[in-house]
């Protein structure tokens, strides 16, 4: 009985932590997101600086793209609707999975008390 | 578990509120292209998180060590990141210094380096065109100007950075602080002390209530209270009603008793110097009445003495000069021990009484001071569960005498009650014979003892409106400070000049000093340097009068 208890309990550990390692990947992931926003935002506002007499390059690869002033704004906004969307979706992401790896959490400590219980008994059988 | 939880959760806020910082110093490091200082920080932030969750699921409610700790952690980082800011600020700085140097000349000699070991002379040329990265790899040709005012704008950034850093850094170290302190707190270490103030049980507080209750020197600390007690668990009403009615009888035959010995205490007070003791003795007796029941008479003598101290708080720990009324309720604090912490134990001492204005018989008095009592309770009721402390502002007047005992002026600390505008000033210095003999004494008594213990007083009510006037005389009666020296000048001796000469308290030689001189005097001398003072004096003032 304790060991059946104690296997289960294992089990449950794992997968728990399995989630936690989801949770902390989406977590990264997000920071990247976060990161990128605003460094977005700044370029937004530095091209606000600039006026069209400026050429504006664009780094793909190992070549600089010359690019219209307008466009890079246009891109840029474009790209800061993409990782607002992005984040948004992580954070619902990460919702889930926190909620997952409680509900997890509960299972493991029931788990715990019954194997603990289970384990007294053993003990006071013995 | 939900603790846990929530401490979970608390510390990965922590670290969220860090990663957006960081993510800001990450975007700098792009733009500085320290690739690897951004991986560094990045990746220590996952790592930071998990330990976070780590230490919540270790934390368990009582370990603060742990959580210290961790703010600790994130004081430490915040720190770390603080200092780059600032170096990124300061390359910014120099940034600008050679954006407006560049474009003097029109090419530079420099040496060029090739690859990382090796330069070559040649010359910069079309100073003024530069090529300024303006994140997420844009590109922009700018002037020098231009690039300037993009730099500024940037570093408009790190500061906002650098402040929201300090904040955070501010924040937690004020965080882990309070862990320390909430550590000493419970452990009992450190400077904090506990203070606390107790109350009477209940069975004192009846006991004593009716010794109280019509006393002549009723200790004013004593019955508040009690009445605080009462208020606690009763109407006010029923409470004195109960209790006075059982005890009425003998209350006032004792009160009688009192009256007239404090008659005698004053002409013994005035004649000798020793007769201080007397009445300390008597006043002491009056006094164990009271409440103290278990207390000397003694010690309430010696107590009585000592008493002239016009502080109205004392702390247990410096219970020495305890009021009599306190010497019960400082052995019930004695009794009770501190929860490991070292406690203060703060009681209210009945020095000051308030001067007693006049009223004339004595009858009067009675039913004053029962109104008094009356209006204590009241206040305290209203007041609650203060610690023992009434709020100053319970100016609640219900009876003549409480005028005299709300609106005193407080010279130097002590309060003095104001003279009546009614009264002429003219009669000060003058020898009239105002009215009875204890009337006579009180006055002198009023214009010697600043903000003494009246004990010895025939002032029934002014013993209660004593115990009122402690309430406030710390706090209410400072706002009534004028120090108006006048106002006490007050009366004149009246058919025994000797008292009237005789300083009680004052350093000054006991000769017919005019009164005002004498009292400036017996301001000067604190309180507690008066008793030793006040017994030598009179006796040589007597003996140099003899």
């Amino acid at each position: 009985m304790a060991e059946a208890i104690h296997k289960k309990l294992q089990s449950e550990l794992e997968k728990y932590q399995q989630m936690q390692k989801d949770v902390s990947k989406s977590m990264t992931s997000r920071q990247k997101l976060e990161a990128q926003l605003t460094e977005n935002n700044i370029v937004k506002e530095e091209l606000a600086l600039l006026d069209s007499q400026n050429t504006v390059y664009k780094l793909i690869g190992p070549v600089l793209v010359k690019q219209d002033l307008d466009e890079a704004k246009a891109t840029v906004s474009k790209r800061l609707e993409y990782i607002n969307g992005e984040i948004q979706r992580y954070e619902t992401l990460l919702k889930e999975l926190e909620r997952k790896s409680e509900q997890h959490r509960e299972v493991l400590s029931s788990l715990q008390q019954e194997y603990q219980r289970a384990q007294g008994q053993a003990v006071g059988k013995v | 578990m939900c603790v846990s939880d929530t401490l979970q959760k608390m510390h990965v806020h922590i670290y969220r509120q860090c990663i957006s910082v960081i993510i800001t110093v990450n975007y700098s490091c792009i733009v500085a292209r320290k690739q690897s200082l951004f991986q560094h920080m990045l990746s220590t932030l996952p790592k930071c998180i998990e330990q976070a969750k780590a230490y919540s699921t270790v934390v368990t409610v009582g370990s603060l060590h742990a959580v210290k700790l961790l703010y600790v952690k994130v004081v430490k980082d915040c720190r770390s990141q603080f200092e780059h800011w600032k170096k990124v600020e300061n390359d910014y700085e120099s940034l600008q210094e050679r954006l407006r140097t560049l474009p003097d000349k029109l090419s530079y000699d420099i040496m060029v380096p090739f690859g990382p070991l090796a330069f070559m002379p040649g010359k910069l040329v079309h100073t003024n065109e530069l090529t300024v990265l303006l994140g997420d790899n844009w590109f922009a040709k700018c002037s020098a100007k231009q690039a300037d005012a993009l730099v500024e704008h940037r570093k408009k950034h790190v500061k906002n950075t650098l402040d929201d850093l300090q904040k955070v850094m501010k924040n937690f170290q004020n965080r882990a602080d309070f862990t320390d302190d909430l550590e000493k707190l419970t452990g009992d270490t450190g400077d904090f002390v506990d203070i606390r103030e107790e109350v009477i049980n209940e069975e004192e507080v009846t006991k004593a209530k009716h010794r109280l209750a019509h006393k002549a020197n009723s200790k004013p600390k004593q019955e508040y209270l009690l009445d605080l007690e009462e208020d606690k668990e009763k109407k006010e009403g029923d409470e004195e009603g109960t209790t006075g009615v059982l005890s009425e009888e003998e209350l006032w035959a004792r009160l009688d008793e009192l009256e007239r010995q404090e008659e005698l205490q004053d002409e013994r007070y005035r004649l000798d110097s020793t007769d201080t003791n007397g009445e300390d003795t008597t006043s002491s007796s009056e006094e164990e009445k009271e409440a103290d029941g278990g207390s000397d008479v003694q010690v309430n003598g010696h107590q009585k003495e000592n008493g002239w101290v016009p502080t109205s708080i004392t702390s247990q720990m410096n219970g020495t000069n305890g009021s009599h009324p306190e010497d019960e309720e400082e052995e019930d604090c004695d009794e009770e021990a501190g929860n490991g912490l070292p406690t203060i134990y703060f009681s209210h001492t009945a020095e000051f009484k308030k001067v007693r204005i006049n009223t004339g018989k004595n009858t009067t008095l009675k039913f004053s001071e029962r109104n008094e009592q009356k209006a204590q309770a009241k206040r305290k009721k209203k007041s609650g569960k203060s610690n023992g402390h009434s709020p100053h502002e319970s100016y609640k007047i219900t009876s003549p005498a409480d005028i005299y005992r709300v609106f005193v002026d407080l010279v130097n600390g002590e309060p003095i009650p104001r003279k009546s505008i009614l009264k002429s000033r003219s009669r000060e210095n003058s020898v009239c014979s105002d009215t009875s003999e204890s009337s006579t004494a009180d006055f002198e008594e009023r214009r010697a003892a600043f903000g003494r213990s009246w004990s010895h007083d025939d002032a029934t009510h002014s013993d209660t409106s004593d115990g009122i006037t402690e309430e406030e005389s710390p706090t209410g009666t400072s706002p009534h400070t004028n120090g108006c020296f006048e106002a006490f000048t007050s009366t004149v001796i009246e058919k025994d000049p000797l008292p009237c000469s005789i300083p009680h308290l004052t350093i000054a030689p006991p000769a017919l000093p005019t009164i005002p001189e004498r009292k400036l005097e017996e301001v000067g001398p604190e309180a507690p340097q008066e008793p030793p003072k006040w017994m030598s004096k009179f006796k040589a003032t007597r003996l140099h009068q003899k």
